[in-house]
């Protein structure tokens, strides 16, 4: 059932091929994705927006060789979207420049019913693989090597889809009235994902395997700062990761995930900013926060980190002060 | 170890997570190909396949760490305690060790399973034969941490071992028709006592166990319960902050059932222009056929929240409930009230959710130390925002009716019917107390078109029902 050539040997061999891809996991999603490929189950992925869901499918994908299909979810896609279509006008265009074919065809009937009886007789022509627009799923279904077909935000598409999808999901294969079944070379590698816009069916949750990703603890999000934005130093990179952390605990209607520390990071970088104690940083804060009242709340964070750190500073100072050792290394980063 | 998997489903169903027979087998499957070996790797495994709802996760979590390893814990504990307490050298034990499987191999020799792996100290033999006790369900059950005088006994005959001290004393019969000396039987002796003590610690130990997984699940169950059926007037702020995420997952489920109502009242007549434009692409034929969109009309909803001391959770609640469905309704405006009344439908606008709620009902608005005077917001209601109420609004009036003896004014609410598409009182008082000393309820009532008793979530969840069903 699950071809060789794409699959992890291990759940360590999992982390090996991510980090490769530059996606650092925890045990968590390491063992869950091994489960998920070994097993030729769906993945149901969770949490909140930008911690690396969709990133998460694509790295699969780029670990393991294999072909990303994507379907992208929204309110009112339905299965002509997701599965295949006719593609009409290829076939109006088709029957209009072989009109003097389908007149030979058709000459010397002796009826009408005896000529739609000979077109009638032709009509595979016009409902075979040529005119079929494979759209994600039977992409995945067709495709020659194992794929990773990546189901994004299902959440946002109807709950009528999602029954649809699980028929797709428990049996891989598709039927087209005027073709026959197709079934499903290589079971693909199924992940969705969800931001819980709506909660999932339980049929729908019955099926997958069930990850949930949250936001980083404070080691893993420093290393994947330094990992994604090496320019960054070392001390700022510290700097916001801890800063971040704490403005995750802070109320916000929107918490700041791993995509805007990244951005974050990588605009003080441009900005050559050396510290979070410079005047600069104020206005790259709307990287993090994106509403008004959460920019308020980050601003007041920063100021009482900054309040923090100095008393820090001055603490070390006092004592460096009392018994004169090494320089305070650093300290010139911050005001 | 599939058994183990099996139970450990329905533990997690009985304490209220969802487990299907078809994801137990995923767990299975799972486990098969994770291996057992590694303890975290295990724990994810079956998560992953068992546990779908992040809500659960932490009940999993709890109930993986009793489950999987409480009853070798008891033994390890037990058996670290007796080797701490043992006056013999390793070698010493050693020998002893080797000369009891020696006695043990005779085969006269009958005595029950768990004496024999007391006595040899197998951990592994003696969580197997604990666990089968404390799966059996009938471990003898106790309220208090003291256990009771007979509980010991009757474990023990649970275990088939009732006589275990006649068990040990046939392996001391034994060891003396060997010819061993006095003094080495008597080592042997002390030593299966305190074996036997360890087997005290361990029988207390898997009762504390069962007592503890029993509470939790039925801890669990109550707290379901009781919060559905408790009065919005005695919640504690922990309590408080539950029902929050309660009223918020009851709007968030409301909302889809909505959602798919609107869509599937959408569609309305054929909308022929279109369909002729669409078919041009196709040679004039109408492949495609376009439908009118059906404008549904949205309710409007005008809350009207007493908030004095005495009913101010429930308008919490009512208040927190009624703006997260906002998107459902074309307009919501709201109001408080104690003796005067102002309209909080900014402080909603411009504050998330709950802080704005805080301000509604803390007195930044209204002074909610006045005396309740339903008549007087009335008036104030009727002189300023009367415009307000039109034939598509629902009007929701949240408060007990007790209004001091003041003027009930209940032409207001005479006039307010008439305008409006309906009007809903929740009455946060028992019902049975209606109409008594300062009530007004009946007065009231008469101008309303629906009026109930909503004191617990239940409730709640009844009057959102009313709410949407038109």
């Amino acid at each position: 059932m699950v071809s060789p050539d794409a699959a992890f040997d291990s759940i360590s061999d999992v982390r090996k091929r991510l980090a490769e891809q530059n996606y650092i996991c925890d045990d968590n999603i390491a063992t869950v994705v091994y489960l998920a490929t070994r097993l030729g189950k769906p993945l149901l992925v969770e949490g909140p927006a930008g911690v690396g869901k969709t990133e998460l499918a694509k790295v699969i994908a780029a670990g393991l060789g294999a072909k990303l299909i994507r379907m992208q979810c929204y309110e009112g896609i339905d299965e002509a979207k997701a599965l295949y279509e006719w593609e009409y006008a290829k076939q109006l265009l088709y029957t209009q420049v072989l009109k003097e074919k389908i007149s030979e065809v058709t000459s010397g009937a002796a009826s009408l019913s005896e000529a739609v009886d000979r077109i009638t007789a032709q009509d595979d022509v016009f409902f075979s693989n040529r005119f079929i627009l494979p759209r994600p799923l039977l992409q995945a279904i067709q495709s020659e090597t194992r794929s990773v077909l990546l189901i994004d935000e299902i959440d946002k598409a109807d709950a009528e889809f999602e029954a649809f999808l699980l028929e797709i999901l428990s049996d891989f294969q598709v039927t087209v009235p005027e073709i026959g079944t197709i079934e499903a070379i290589h079971i693909p590698i199924v992940l969705l994902t969800s931001n819980n816009a709506r909660e999932m069916s339980d049929a729908l949750k019955r099926r997958c395997l069930h990850l949930y990703i949250d936001f980083p603890s404070s080691d893993l999000e420093l290393e994947i700062i330094r990992l994604k934005v090496p320019e960054a130093s070392e001390a700022l990179a510290q700097d916001v990761a801890a800063l971040i952390q704490a403005m995750r605990k802070l109320d916000m209607k929107k918490k700041p995930s791993i995509s805007e520390t990244l951005d974050w990071a990588k605009a003080l970088v441009i900005m050559n900013a050396k510290g979070l104690g410079d005047e600069i940083v104020r206005n790259t804060l709307s990287t993090i926060a994106k509403y008004e009242g959460d920019l308020r709340k980050t601003e007041k964070e920063l100021a009482t980190f900054l309040e923090r750190r100095k008393a820090e500073l001055k603490a070390k100072e006092a004592a460096a002060a009392a018994a004169p050792a090494e320089p305070t290394d650093g300290s010139d980063l911050l005001h | 170890m599939d058994d183990r998997i099996v139970e450990f489903a329905g533990l997690l169903r009985r304490s209220g997570v969802r487990v299907s027979t078809a994801e137990t087998l995923d767990a299975l499957r799972a486990v098969g190909t994770t291996g057992i070996g590694h303890r975290g790797t295990f724990k994810i495994a079956l998560r992953t396949a068992m546990v779908k709802r992040s809500s659960d996760v932490p009940i999993y979590d709890e109930l993986f760490d009793v489950f999987f390893s409480g009853v070798g814990q008891v033994v390890r504990a037990a058996g670290e305690a007796g080797a701490a307490a043992q006056p013999l050298s390793q070698e010493e034990l050693q020998d002893l060790l080797q000369k009891l499987a020696e006695l043990l191999k005779n085969t006269d020799l009958d005595i029950s399973e768990l004496a024999r792996a007391l006595a040899m100290q197998d951990a592994g033999e003696m969580e197997r034969i604990l666990r089968e006790l404390m799966e059996s369900g009938k471990l003898p059950r106790t309220e208090t941490n003291y256990v009771p005088p007979g509980a010991n006994r009757q474990m023990m005959e649970m275990l088939g071992a009732a006589d275990i001290g006649s068990d040990f004393d046939q392996i001391l019969d034994l060891a003396r028709e060997q010819g061993d000396s006095e003094e080495e039987i008597d080592r042997l002796r002390r030593y299966l006592e305190r074996r036997r003590k360890e087997l005290d610690d361990m029988l207390k130990g898997l009762l504390r166990l069962d007592k503890d997984q029993q509470h939790r699940q039925e801890d669990r169950q109550k707290d379901r319960e009781r919060l559905l059926e408790k009065s919005f007037y005695y919640l504690s702020p922990t309590e408080i902050r539950q029902m929050r995420d309660a009223v918020a997952s009851l709007a968030r489920r409301l909302k889809n059932v909505m959602a798919v109502r609107f869509r599937q009242t959408k569609r309305g007549r054929l909308d022929v222009s279109e369909t002729i434009r669409r078919s041009m692409e196709f040679g004039g034929v109408p492949f495609r056929i376009r439908w009118d969109d059906r404008r549904k009309e949205r309710p409007q909803v005008i809350v009207l929240c007493d908030v004095s001391d005495s009913v101010r959770n429930v308008s919490r609640f009512m208040l927190q409930f009624v703006h997260s469905l906002q998107d459902m309704y074309s307009r919501v405006r709201s109001y408080v009230f104690v003796a005067d009344l102002a309209e909080v439908t900014r402080l909603f606008k411009d504050n998330d959710i709950q802080s704005a709620i805080q301000k509604a009902i803390n007195g930044d608005v209204v002074n909610v130390y006045a005396h309740s005077d339903f008549g007087k917001a009335f008036t104030q209601f009727h002189r300023d925002h009367i415009e307000a109420v039109d034939s598509r609004t629902t009007v929701l009036i949240l408060g007990d009716a007790r209004n001091n003896y003041n003027a009930p004014q209940e032409w207001v609410l005479r006039e307010i019917k008439e305008r409006a598409k309906q009007v809903i009182w929740l009455n946060p008082e028992n019902q049975s107390t209606w109409g008594f000393g300062d009530s007004e309820m009946n007065l009231y009532g008469k101008s309303c078109d629906f009026v109930e008793e909503c004191r617990n979530l239940r409730q709640l969840y009844k009057v959102v029902d009313l709410l949407i069903a038109k």
